[in-house]
């Protein structure tokens, strides 16, 4: 535990120097070599485009910064810098005439400045060892942070969900008695009403419509209430998206989309329950034609890619299933239609969000979407594309 | 002309038992009666003798589960099947499980009368 809170001092760095007047950098030179445990590696560049090449060379542990070199200047160098090495300790050299620089690069990631002439090799060794320390903190705080924001959204999201999930289910018991009796009762008058009397064939039709309609509202809601215990076995993820798009054609033709299919052919079987899944894969593409006029195009993709370093294509929500560079199957659902408005899209994953509540939309197909790949231990996400349109993408574990 | 079926619902929801009554009744075989409360179902099943009931879980006063508890340690009643027809599973769940979950033949409530008719024929004992 010792060396993960304390950091050993009396460790020489490796160190990069950048600055352009060669009378500064050889100054920084001579104190950094004045004793062997100053600096354990030791590199200089007169210009940020060379630093940069240096940074994919060596590992550096901190970086005496000139911000005004020949190819940046100021705030800019600084920038460029961490943005190429975000894990890497900052200290700005400053003049003796810009203090008020060297504070105010302070609040913009560097993590001391240094006024030229006004230090020893003595105070430079320390300043660049609290750097490192201040830095190697920063990171570790900001790991733990993430940490923590993810957890918190896990937790929240759970809570939501058992929340919603009892008073779902609740409600649904309840309405499914007086369903039972409704239809039992249309199930009666279908058998002794007159076949031939077309008004009371149409009434009875209509409620029989009705009933069926409530009863699958009730289904949903209990799905989305409790998902219960997955029927997973290893398959092609490329037989639910076909079965898939079979179950939604009829849909496909009615508004006149095309349908694009990109399916990889050699695909590693993922642990599915083939069911959910295409309950997934069915609300995708029916959001993604519902967002479409006519004459749209529906692309369904499915490749085997490898995941991130950061994760980042994973949200929040998922992200501990899986671990960077994981191999994974995705697949994306992309429509040509108006996209998500900005508003909405931290939105449409929450249940009982509709923009279709007047077509009798209940809000709860990306809800239930996104309970069934949590408990698939992958991922759905949702997002515009540059280019117009959304695309949705989910991810299984190989 | 072969003896009717007597069966014997257990359910508090009135208009359900009607309706359900009405139609078994309406398709000839069966003898069907009602009761609507829990808690008089060992007298009724006494009185009745019926060859299968059909029972509500959630119900005021005594549960369903407790009422086939009372009825199957009766020693003039122990062998008759009981079907729990119910809104607390699904149809799915129970076609998924074939009908039975833990041991028990289940009905979900919805469920189409023809679904209803053909548990209660692979449920009924097969006659002397």
């Amino acid at each position: 535990m010792a060396d993960e809170t304390f950091t050993d001092f009396t460790q020489p760095l490796k160190v990069l120097v950048v600055e352009d007047s060669n009378i500064d950098r050889r100054i920084l030179e001579s104190m950094l070599q004045e004793k062997e445990e100053y600096s354990a590696l030791l590199k200089v560049a007169d210009s940020l485009a060379k630093t940069l090449q240096l940074f994919d060379e060596f590992e550096f542990d901190v970086v005496i910064l000139d911000l005004n070199l020949p190819d940046s200047q100021g705030e800019e160098t600084l920038f460029k810098l961490t943005a190429k090495n975000p894990k890497i300790a900052v200290v700005v050299n400053t003049g003796a005439y810009e203090d008020r620089v060297g504070l105010k690069t302070l609040s913009m990631g560097a993590q001391d400045f240094l006024v030229k002439g006004k230090y020893t090799a003595y105070l430079l060794n320390k300043v660049l060892h609290y750097a490192v320390e201040r830095k190697r903190f920063e990171l570790k705080l900001k790991d733990a942070y993430e940490k923590l924001k993810e957890t918190q959204s896990q937790l929240i999201h759970a809570e939501k969900m058992k929340v919603i999930g009892a008073l779902a289910s609740g409600v649904a018991h309840e309405v499914k008695n007086p369903l039972a009796t409704i239809l039992y009762g249309i199930t009666y008058l279908s058998e002794v009403l007159d076949p031939k009397d077309e008004k009371l064939q149409t009434v009875l039709r209509n409620i029989k419509d009705a009933s069926g309609r409530a009863d699958r509202i009730i289904t949903d809601l209990l799905d989305f209430a409790r998902l219960r215990q997955l029927k997973k076995e290893k398959q092609n993820i490329n037989d639910a998206i076909e079965k898939t798009l079979g179950l939604i054609k009829h849909e496909l033709d009615r508004k006149h989309i095309q349908m694009e299919k990109r399916l990889s052919k050699d695909l590693a079987a993922v642990e599915i329950d083939a069911n959910k899944i295409e309950q997934v894969l069915v609300n995708l593409m029916l959001n993604a034609i519902n967002a479409m006029e006519r004459d749209g195009r529906l692309t369904v993709t499915s490749a085997a890619v490898e995941l991130s370093e950061d994760l980042h294509e994973i949200p929040d929500l998922h992200r501990r299933h899986f671990k960077p560079n994981d191999r994974v199957v995705r697949v994306t659902v992309e429509d040509t239609g108006g996209g998500i408005p900005a508003g909405e899209l931290d939105k449409i994953f929450e249940p009982f969000f509709t923009t279709r509540r007047a077509e009798g939309g209940l809000g709860l197909g990306l809800s239930v979407s996104r309970n069934i790949m949590e408990i698939h231990e992958g991922s759905i996400s949702i997002e515009n594309k540059k280019e117009g349109g959304a695309q949705a993408v989910l991810h299984f574990k190989i | 002309m072969e003896e009717k079926k007597k069966i014997l619902i257990i359910d508090d929801e009135k208009g359900f038992t009607s309706m359900l009554q009405l139609n078994l009744e309406s398709i000839g075989e069966y003898e069907v009666r009602v009761e609507n409360r829990a808690e008089k179902a060992l007298e009724i099943a006494l009185q009745f003798q019926p060859d299968i009931i059909l029972l509500d879980v959630i119900m005021p006063n005594v549960e369903g589960p407790d009422v086939a508890n009372i009825i199957h340690t009766n020693e003039g009643l122990k062998d008759i099947p009981i079907i729990f027809l119910t809104a607390t599973v699904t149809k799915d769940e129970v076609d998924a499980q074939n009908g039975k979950i833990g041991g028990h033949t289940f009905v979900a409530k919805p469920s189409s009368l023809s679904d209803l008719t053909t548990s209660i024929k692979r449920n009924l004992l097969p006659a002397f």
